[in-house]
This record gives C-alpha cells, sequence and structure tokens, in this order.
C-alpha cells in the first residue's frame, strides 16, 4: 500500500516537473520569436552570473580603496566615496544592483538547468558547486549590505546573530566568532569586510570546480548583452541612486525596526516576521540541503521512459581506436582522455597509434557524442550500437 | 512507391514527436521514417551516407535549437560535421542537398513539419538518386547490383 502511495507521489512529481520544462521550453519559443537563437538570453543565464560576477569585483576594488573598517568611520567612508569621489556614487550603485543581477541570474541558471534535467548522471558536478555558488554569493550580499554600517546594517547584524544564537551548541560561538567579541565593535568590521571580500574570491574557486567538468563553457553571454547589462546597471545606478532610500547612519542609541528590502537578498530576513530565527536557519538548511540532493533523488522520468538518453556509458572499441583525439576534443565533458597506448589496434588504421582513448565512467552522461565524432567505428553506446541503428535504417527503408 | 523515403535522426530531446508520428514515420508524411537517437551529435555522419546509400532519397538531422542542446554542443558539432560531409558527397558525385540538418524545440512540432516537407520537395525536385547499394560505402564505393526495387 505504501508503495503505491509513492509511486503516486512520484508521478505527481513527475507530472509537474515535465510541466515546468514545458512550460520553460514554452518561454523559449516565445523569446526565440523576438530575438534569434543565438542571442536568447535565457540560453547564456551562466555567463550573464559570470558578467555580473566580474562587474562587481572591479567595481568593488575601486569601492575597496575608500572603504574604512571602523565603527566610527565606516559610515562617513562611504558618504564621502558616494558625494565626494568623482563617480563614486555611480560605483556605488554599480556594485548594488550588479549583486541583483547576479541573483537573479544565478536564480534564472539553477532554474532553467533544474527543469530541462541538465543535472543528471555526471553533471552533478556543477550542479553541487552551483548550489555553493548561490550560498556564497547570498552570503557575500548580506555582508555587503553590513559594511555600509547605516541603520539597517546595524538591525541586518542584529538578526543574523540573533540566527546565530538559534544554532544550538555551536550558536554562542559563531556570534562571538562573527563579532570578534562580545559585543560589536571596530573588529566586527574588520571582520564583516573579510567576509565580504573572502567568500566573493572564493567564488571563483567554485567557478573553477563549476567549470571543471566543462569543455568549452559558455562563460559570457553575446557581446550585446555584455553591453545592454553593463549599460542597464549604470543606468539604474545613475537613475535610481542608492542613496534614495535615505538610511541614517548606525548609532548605538538606534533602534532600528524596518529597513528598505533588497528582496534578492533579504528574504530571509523577511521570514523572520513570521518565523522565529531558528526556524529560518532551519528553512536555509533545509533548502540548501535539498537543493543538493536534487541530482540523487529527484528522477522526473524512470530509466525506461528515457529510453534511448539512458543509453549506458560509452565504450571504447580497443582494437579500432586510433587514438586520433576527435572524440577526446569534442567530449562536451571531459569525459574522454587519451592515454598511451598499451599496444597495437587491430584494424589498418588502428595498427600504429601512440594514443588510446579511455571513457571515464563517472564523467559520461550517455549523450553519444563521442560516437559521432568517432570516424573508426572505435566507440559504442551499449544499448544502442552502430549495429542497432543501421538495423533501424534498414527497417526503415523496407517498410 | 511514388514518393521517395527520407530518413530523419531525431533527437529524443528536441521536437516532441508524440503529437507528429506514429510507428516509425511522421503522420503527415509516411515517407519520412524516424530515428530517435539520445542527441542530435550522437548521429555519424558515415551513417547518414550508408542511409543514402541503402536507397533513402534523403536524410535529415534534428536537434534542439542552437545554443539550448540539453548536452551543451551537440547540435553545434553535428552542424559542422554535416558541412564537411556535404563537402565530401560533392567530391562523391552525391548532391549535398539531400542531407540537412535542422534545429526545433519542444514545441516546434510546426515549424518542423513545415520544414521537413520544403527538404522533401527540394529532394522530389532534384534528378533521381543513384538506386539503392548494399554493403558499406565507408570503405569504397561499391558497385554492386541494384536492390532499389526491393526495398
Amino acid at each position: 500500500m505504501s508503495s503505491a502511495t509513492t509511486d503516486q507521489a512520484t508521478g505527481r512529481y513527475a507530472r509537474s516537473m515535465t510541466a515546468l520544462l514545458r512550460g520553460t521550453l514554452r518561454l523559449d519559443v516565445w523569446i526565440n520569436r523576438v530575438y534569434p537563437t543565438d542571442f536568447n538570453p535565457l540560453y547564456y543565464t551562466g555567463g550573464l552570473s559570470n558578467l555580473f560576477l566580474l562587474t562587481l569585483v572591479l567595481s568593488g576594488i575601486f569601492l575597496f580603496f575608500y572603504y574604512e573598517a571602523s565603527l566610527g568611520s565606516a559610515f562617513a567612508s562611504i558618504q564621502y566615496l558616494t558625494e565626494r569621489v568623482p563617480y563614486g556614487g555611480v560605483i556605488r550603485g554599480v556594485h548594488r544592483y550588479a549583486a541583483d543581477g547576479f541573483i537573479v541570474g544565478i536564480l534564472l541558471h539553477l532554474f532553467r538547468n533544474w527543469f530541462t534535467d541538465r543535472y543528471l548522471f555526471a553533471r552533478d558536478n556543477p550542479w553541487i558547486s552551483g548550489m555553493f555558488l548561490l550560498l556564497f554569493a547570498g552570503f557575500v550580499g548580506v555582508t555587503g549590505y553590513q559594511l555600509v554600517w547605516d541603520e539597517r546594517a546595524q538591525l541586518l547584524t542584529t538578526l543574523v546573530v540573533a540566527m546565530l544564537y538559534s544554532i544550538p551548541a555551536a550558536g554562542q560561538g559563531l556570534v562571538h566568532l562573527l563579532l570578534g567579541g562580545v559585543g560589536v565593535s571596530d573588529t566586527t568590521l574588520v571582520r564583516l569586510l573579510y567576509l565580504h571580500i573572502g567568500p566573493a574570491s572564493a567564488l571563483y574557486a567554485f567557478l573553477w570546480w563549476h567549470y571543471l567538468r566543462l569543455r568549452h563553457p559558455k562563460i559570457w553571454p553575446p557581446g550585446v548583452w555584455t553591453l545592454f547589462c553593463v549599460g542597464l546597471v549604470f543606468l539604474l545606478a545613475g537613475l535610481i541612486p542608492v542613496t534614495r532610500d535615505a538610511i541614517p547612519p548606525s548609532s548605538p542609541a538606534a533602534r532600528p525596526t524596518h529597513f528598505p528590502m533588497d528582496v534578492f537578498f533579504m528574504l530571509p530576513f523577511w521570514f523572520m516576521n513570521i518565523l522565529p530565527a531558528g526556524g529560518v536557519v532551519a528553512l536555509l538548511v533545509l533548502l540548501f540541503v535539498g537543493g543538493l540532493a536534487i541530482p540523487y533523488l529527484s528522477r522526473r522520468e524512470t530509466p525506461a521512459q528515457m529510453e534511448v538518453r539512458h543509453a549506458g556509458v560509452a565504450q571504447v572499441v580497443d582494437g579500432n581506436c586510433t587514438g586520433c583525439e576527435l572524440c577526446y576534443y569534442d567530449c562536451p565533458y571531459n569525459a574522454i582522455v587519451m592515454v598511451p597506448s598499451p599496444g597495437r589496434g587491430l584494424t589498418k588504421a588502428a595498427a600504429n597509434r601512440t594514443l588510446l582513448a579511455v571513457v571515464i565512467e563517472s564523467r559520461c552522461v550517455e549523450c553519444g557524442i563521442c560516437i559521432g565524432a568517432c570516424p573508426f567505428e572505435a566507440l559504442e553506446l551499449p544499448k544502442l550500437m552502430e549495429r542497432d541503428v543501421l538495423n533501424q535504417v534498414s527497417l526503415a527503408m523496407q517498410t | 512507391m511514388t514518393e521517395p523515403t527520407v530518413v530523419g535522426f531525431i533527437c529524443d530531446w528536441s521536437v516532441d514527436l508524440k503529437p507528429l508520428s506514429e510507428g516509425g514515420h511522421l503522420r503527415e508524411l509516411p515517407h519520412v521514417r524516424i530515428i530517435r537517437v539520445p542527441c542530435s551529435g550522437f548521429v555519424r555522419p558515415s551513417w547518414l551516407e550508408e542511409t543514402l546509400t541503402r536507397g533513402a532519397a534523403g536524410v535529415f538531422v534534428t536537434g534542439c535549437p542552437y545554443g539550448d542542446c540539453l548536452n551543451r554542443e551537440g547540435n553545434f558539432l553535428m552542424r559542422d560535421r554535416i558541412e564537411q560531409l556535404h563537402r565530401r558527397l560533392q567530391r562523391r558525385k552525391v548532391d549535398p542537398a539531400r542531407v540537412a540538418m535542422l534545429a526545433f524545440g519542444l514545441h516546434d512540432g510546426p515549424g518542423f513539419l513545415a520544414q521537413v516537407k520544403a527538404f522533401v520537395e527540394r529532394i522530389a525536385s532534384l534528378p533521381a538518386p543513384a538506386p539503392a547499394r548494399g554493403g558499406r560505402p565507408t570503405v569504397a564505393q561499391p558497385a554492386g547490383a541494384s536492390e532499389g526495387d526491393a526495398s
């Protein structure tokens, strides 16, 4: 009886995921009516995120040189930067809006790749690193808002401390580590500055992991989208200055109770309106762990339903491989490596080979692109061999 | 059979074949046979040649829209390989127009059908193909007896 209900549940899950897949691709159809497919922005969500990240790094380096990490001068230094330094306010705005663009890009990238099954098989590697990228990006965003040290930052710090306190056992220690003492002091801001820049640098380590199994990753959007996005960020920075909210500087006497929202970074803090701090922490942990589990627990289709798309890990036919490296160049997942050939091949073309292709099974996603690359019949998908395809051709010609 | 047989290698992820096909051929164009493949990049260009050799009037590969290949690069690679195949066919005095690369997404059924129809019409206007031959085409062009009437 329980298995029946589970079947029903997976059935409902599979149906909703299929609906989301169809919806995602339906959206593409609409966008492709406006733009040629080469310029569909949804095909470049990863590249757009990377572009925003570079914008953030460059504008952040500029901001860094003006920032003073102490309670007394943090807000003043940012005020000086915004009002006195030529274009300082614009660069600050660029940093703010590019951060929003970064999160939007990451989320679009995440949902698109989730809904279109691009996390299956060996593609859990970019998925897992992507979850860490999202986590770190969100964290960096929050510490960025804290660095300004206005009343919003003060309230944010209070909320973060409350969230940390709610963590059993480790909470008190974490608060002590974050604040650099029992209360907020100059040390706190130094730590926040590090917690802003350190994890932001770590994003590049995660990006390396993200790209590790991808050959020719699309890390930049098309040139026109680069211009558009950078232009948009500058335009927003000019039209809606970040000082519009006019948040007063933080002071020990101030007891701020609300702040202007940035939905992309402060959503967890909004949830503290309806949930206790511990609940929000639990929710975030649950989302993160759930995200990590997606490639392993969620299956839209059973292997039987995937049919030809689950034809087994590509196998090298040793006797035919000439070591020509074509499959090695074409594999989109770096799943094929060339090793020194241990012996001669059987065919004439393979007799004098010096290299042999080897498929690393844990990286193979069973797409079969290497089969199309190989002119020597030296690669096969076990459940869809060349023989099977040619049989189907014969069958098609007969009927 | 008046209509010449056309074989399509269609990526399982690209155009949705359920409403378009039955029993291995397109419903509207019964002479267009369908072979489903895991990715357009899976198709070995020699198979396309082989299909022509076995008597098909034309053969096409359908992948996802360019830029949206499930496997990132399959359709781009296949487009390049078919371009190479076109040059090779030209040298072998086979009309390259008999081999085509199409790119259509899950919801692009009507566009796909329209383009297949255009492809079929274009082939029908070409001079009759060489009669079908058996055997493997990749090594040499065997000048065997015609089996075209049988198949």
